[in-house]
């Protein structure tokens, strides 16, 4: 009686709602499931039901069973008994979950001493064995904020994985990690589905269930909607959504046609900047023209969002100059940010932001109503605050609100890396939509090759500090 | 619930200091030798003290002295630290760290030693405890205020602002203000509380305010060698100042 079978599972919140409802999938050791589906699917609250740690206003009916035991009815301490053990749980953003006072490797080899039990000899041989299998030798002395964020993600890994649990969950592993870590924690995940244990990942990225393959089952709305083979269901979708979340893989857009470019609207000769003792870019020229989507990509940390703040003027550079198109006013220059909440004053009605900006700048009224029904923003949002709506929609209104002031240049900051794979679509689709039809200069830093391959008529790779042409 | 409880003490105390000295028309300095130690009675409500006084008149009268000074010293201590908070955010560099040393100066020297200090240039008045415990007092509203606004100002939805074209006056009004002003309720709250135990603290080591002025802490002093002829006495400046400090607390705390 090994492994997980989930029958009609659905969780309960205490006003009658269901996140989850009629949940059903079975998990067998070596063929790793994937759940695929966008924020509020209610892949993650599977995943809680399964580990026993639904939040307390919410509660699980139907069944699982694991290794032929009935979890759901179990006591929390019966529950508990189960983590680490037969279940483990790989966290979230792992740089938050480790030990920040504790030195790599003992947050392995804790668990080989105290969760198996192992004598200290055998444990501290099973830990350097462990750090070397995920290319940490070397590493064993260091603190977390030492190590980089792919390091940090390789040893919450082998931390968790030194339980050798029958059952490893992996909640969104990949979730702000640009396209080189991604496949890092991918490889990780296949070899433990391929050391024939159970593997259950929850995530919206089609590229992880592409590479994990075994069975993918992709939720909409508490239900899971298509259910089988990965390489089948990713190939030829058969429900609606399923469709359009795969059809949303950046590496399945169309290529987009890029209009000939107009003058330039803002160029930067020789610029360098240095943060402390590294050299983010030197000796760096980019002119950029109206009209044109220019992509910026390389690794996190190497300078894409400050490339785009000197560009701006809101950061000085340390060496080059700067030159905009003469006669614009500056306010033409806008920007998109990463985080859509945080570049909006908290608790304040959009509505009333967006009065705020017609009267600064004497903006009439129809202009505004023209532009948000163009963006497909409600007239209702206006009432609500930035918190109080999705990440796509906010995203949204932060471009009507560049746009209200007709710029020439938009520096969008990775403006769909927290959106999920159908809205960041959408989103990109609409930036670069606008960009041709205003004859917009857009400068789009983002970490998805695929999306600059897709969406850009030139590249520039910051690590490597030249521009280039996209093929 | 806790906060509306503190109002209602507060509220109480301050009706107590407003109209009490309008409505209790004995003098708080008058003495009568010959009715001294007097439990309450309907010609004196709340007694009298050792020189015969009426203690409902002097608590009045003392309640409006500490009281006030307290909320007065709150506010001029308030509004300098918030507005070079503001300042030293805003420029940074120089000013900032000028401003921070200032500040870091005056939280080296004790609160209540900088007051005893300002205090020693007129003995008795009223303006060097004022003045004193503005000086100690200022240092947590620019700290917070600092604090708080430099985050701010560094952040997404302020560049976002001055991108968009809004001027300092919008930033302070839209981003800074509606932040600050919690906390600095909440802290303004706890301040006059601290001021109030200060106040009736000096008084009662007697070095704040002199006799035959009515204070708390001064009420305090003199009733203390008569406790165990009129232990009333006694209690009734010790209660309101219990009462005043739970009411600000209670306020201030509900309102994180």
């Amino acid at each position: 009686m090994s492994g997980l079978v989930v029958t009609d599972l659905a969780v309960i919140a205490r006003d009658g709602a269901r996140p989850v409802d009629g949940v059903s999938f079975s998990l067998r050791p070596g063929v790793p499931l994937t759940l695929l589906g966008e924020t509020g699917s209610g892949k993650t609250l599977v995943a809680q039901a399964v580990m026993g740690t639904l939040a307390p206003d919410l509660r699980a009916t139907g069944s699982i069973r694991f290794e032929g035991r009935e979890l759901i009815g179990l006591a929390g301490r019966e529950r508990r008994a189960f983590w680490g053990r037969r279940i483990a749980l790989l966290p979230q953003e792992p740089w938050l979950a480790l030990d920040p006072t504790m030195r790599a490797a003992r947050q392995v080899k804790e668990v080989f001493a105290l969760v198996r039990g192992l004598g200290q000899r055998e444990a501290a041989e099973r830990t350097r064995a462990a750090l070397r299998a995920v290319g940490l030798e070397g590493a064993e002395r260091a603190f977390p904020f030492q190590l980089s964020g792919g390091m940090a993600q390789r040893l919450a890994f082998a931390a968790t994985a030194a339980s050798e649990a029958a059952l490893l969950i992996a909640d969104e592993p990949t979730k702000g990690l640009d396209a080189a870590l991604r496949d890092g924690v991918a490889l990780l995940l296949g070899a433990v589905a391929a050391s024939r244990r159970m593997l259950l990942t929850i995530t919206h990225d089609v590229s992880v269930a592409r590479r994990l393959g075994g069975e993918v089952a992709i939720m909409l709305e508490g239900r899971i909607v298509e259910h089988g083979p990965a390489e089948a269901v990713l190939a030829a979708p058969r429900h609606d959504y399923a469709r359009r979340l795969v059809a949303a893989e950046p590496a399945a857009w169309p290529k987009r046609r890029h209009p000939p470019p107009g003058p330039v609207v803002l160029a930067g000769r020789r610029l360098a900047k240095r943060y402390g003792p590294r050299t983010l870019f030197a000796n760096l020229s980019l002119a950029v023209h109206a009209g044109e989507t220019v992509a910026v990509t390389g690794p996190s940390g190497s300078g894409k969002t400050t490339l785009g703040n000197v560009l701006l003027g809101l950061v000085h550079a340390d060496a080059g100059t700067l030159s905009r198109a003469p006669g614009v006013a500056r306010v033409r220059f806008q920007k998109l940010w990463q985080d859509p909440p945080a570049a909006f004053a908290r608790g304040v009605p959009l509505g009333r932001l967006i009065e705020d900006l017609a009267r600064r700048h004497g903006i009439a009224r129809a202009p505004i109503e023209a532009l948000l029904a163009r963006l497909r923003l409600s007239p209702g949002l206006l009432g609500r605050s930035a918190e109080a709506i999705s990440g796509g929609e906010l995203q949204r209104f932060a471009l009507a609100r560049a746009l209200l002031l007709d710029p020439v240049f938009l520096f969008a900051d990775e403006p769909t890396s927290r959106l999920d794979p159908i809205t960041q679509q959408e989103t990109i689709a609409l930036l670069a939509d606008t960009a041709a039809e205003r004859g917009l200069a857009l400068l789009l830093v983002t970490h998805d090759a695929d999306i600059a391959a897709r969406v850009a008529a030139r590249r520039l790779d910051v690590a490597a500090g030249e521009v280039r042409m996209v093929a | 619930m806790s906060r509306a409880l503190g109002l209602v003490l507060l509220g109480a105390v301050a009706l107590f200091a407003l109209a009490g000295p309008v409505v209790i028309a004995a003098d708080p300095a008058a003495q009568d030798l010959s009715a001294i130690l007097h439990p309450p009675s309907p010609q004196h409500p709340l007694g009298t003290d050792h020189l015969g006084r009426d203690l409902a008149a002097r608590l009045a009268h003392g309640t409006r002295l500490s009281l006030g000074l307290a909320i007065l010293s709150v506010l001029s201590a308030a509004v300098p630290g918030v507005l070079l908070g503001l300042a030293a955010a805003a420029s940074g560099g120089l000013v900032d760290r000028a401003l921070a040393s200032l500040a870091d100066a005056t939280m080296a020297l004790p609160g209540l030693l900088l007051v005893l200090l300002v205090a020693g240039l007129a003995p008795g008045k009223v303006w060097p405890l004022w003045l004193g415990l503005s000086a100690a007092l200022w240092v947590q509203y620019f700290r917070l205020t600092r604090a708080t606004a430099a985050v701010l100002l560094a952040s997404p939805e302020v560049e976002a602002s001055r991108l968009l074209g809004f001027g300092p006056a919008y930033i302070l009004r839209r981003h800074l203000w509606p932040r600050l002003a919690p906390p600095l309720a909440a802290l303004a709250a706890f301040g006059v509380a601290g001021a109030v135990m200060a106040i009736g603290a000096l008084g009662f080591i007697g070095i704040g305010l002199r006799p035959p002025m009515a204070e708390w802490g001064l009420m305090m002093t003199e009733l203390l060698p008569h406790y165990h002829d009129a232990p009333w006495a006694l209690a009734w400046p010790s209660a309101l100042l219990f009462l005043t400090v739970l009411g600000l607390q209670l306020l201030a705390g509900a309102r994180r």
